[in-house]
């Protein structure tokens, strides 16, 4: 009885070296995962940007007044600025969202649903804690699976994926988890920034409202339970 | 490991103790991914012989128990994979392939040990695996 249990745990202990070995290598790094993945998302992002990019607008005060928030968020968190392609687009939707490569687009409804900078900042955050996490990525991977977004790159799909995979990043949420990672990020972007989070918080519960003098509210149907996530971003605020 | 058994089985013992190896390899015939296949299928044939010869249920002990281990390794490779392609918090890892490799690294020594044991039982031979042969000696009794 003794021998077997001793034997038993043997094999455990072999079963686990075996794994503990295996895992030094660096997978990732041999089958190239990362660099595949950041050059098909690149190429995403470029190749969805540029069936928008006629209605975007890229200055003026509207631009200058997100601009600024979206480079003290940086400045504040150690991101490199250059690196989000912001893109304001004049549409009257209450809507912002992130898209493959770093591509930042914010409507101009939501610039003029907010009451105040510290709310705007809010939403900002969010989406640059998307696109910071990867999540935009790890969504479209998981909806839309890597052959179909390679064969999106290489004009295999045709045109109308471009637009369902757009339509996707636009208008879809992402799961509960990844959401309320997304709001816990923005929440400690905010504070590093010296921005309070209870504008985000304002902003949220007004959405959960449904206040009619929004507009068409895009980003709280994409985004559930804005007044749980209200109460939680006042609870992680000073 | 071939060892000498309690006696000298007969031709049809030998065959049927051999094809108890040989259910576990039906997970390959049916498709790989799905660990619980190998499993049921060493477990009907389990059933079907418990009252069997001697020989004939100490083998398809040892194939099952072997088989309830892999069982474990491999489900725990199949849901993570289930949640890498559904959940979107879950991602391909390093830890994920590792453990991805490990199971097939497993379940290529397994399959070769398996087949080894098929063929040497076929012959009439008594194999007894490390670990898995005494833990079938205490439950398998003549």
């Amino acid at each position: 009885m003794k021998k077997t249990i001793l034997q038993a745990f043997i094999l455990l202990s072999l079963a686990a070296g075996i794994y503990l070995l295996i895992s030094r290598v660096n997978w990732m790094k041999l089958f190239r995962i990362e660099k595949m993945t950041d050059a098909l998302e690149q190429k995403l992002g470029d190749m969805v940007w540029a069936g928008m990019e006629e209605q975007s607008i890229e200055e003026g005060k509207e631009y200058d007044r997100v601009d600024s928030l979206v480079t003290a968020i940086c400045k504040s968190n150690g991101f490199n600025r250059d690196k989000i392609k912001l893109h304001i687009m004049g549409d009257s939707e209450v809507n912002a969202f992130a898209l493959p490569d770093h591509h930042m687009v914010v409507h101009t409804g939501l610039i003029n649903a907010v009451h105040n900078n510290d709310e705007l900042s809010g939403v900002l955050a969010h989406e640059i804690a998307h696109m910071e996490l990867s999540h935009v990525m790890k969504k479209l991977l998981k909806q839309m699976g890597y052959t179909l977004l390679i064969s999106i790159t290489t004009g295999e799909a045709g045109g109308g994926a471009i637009k369902e995979l757009l339509g996707m990043l636009s208008s879809t949420a992402y799961d509960r988890k990844l959401e309320k990672d997304a709001d816990i990020k923005a929440i400690e972007y905010l504070k590093k920034t010296g921005i309070s989070p209870n504008g985000f918080a304002d902003f949220l519960y007004r959405l959960g409202e449904k206040d009619g003098s929004l507009g068409s509210l895009s980003w709280i149907s994409t985004h559930p339970d804005s007044k749980e996530r209200a109460k939680y971003i006042r609870e992680e605020a000073p | 490991m071939s060892s000498t058994f309690i006696y000298h089985p007969t031709e049809s013992e030998a065959e049927k103790a051999s094809n108890s190896y040989l259910m576990s390899l039906i997970a390959i015939m049916v498709g790989f991914p799905l660990p619980i296949i190998n499993l049921m299928a060493t477990l009907f044939f389990y059933i079907a012989n418990r009252k069997s010869t001697y020989f004939v249920r100490w083998h398809c002990i040892q194939a099952l128990l072997s088989q309830l281990s892999l069982f474990v390794i491999n489900s725990i490779g199949f849901w993570w994979t289930i949640s890498v392609l559904f959940r979107e918090d879950e991602h391909v890892s390093n830890p994920y392939l590792a453990y991805i490799i490990t199971v097939f690294v497993v379940n290529i020594f397994e399959l070769a040990i398996t087949i080894s044991a098929a063929i040497k039982t076929r012959k009439g031979q008594h194999v007894s695996w490390w670990f898995y042969g005494p833990l079938t000696q205490m439950i398998c009794k003549p």
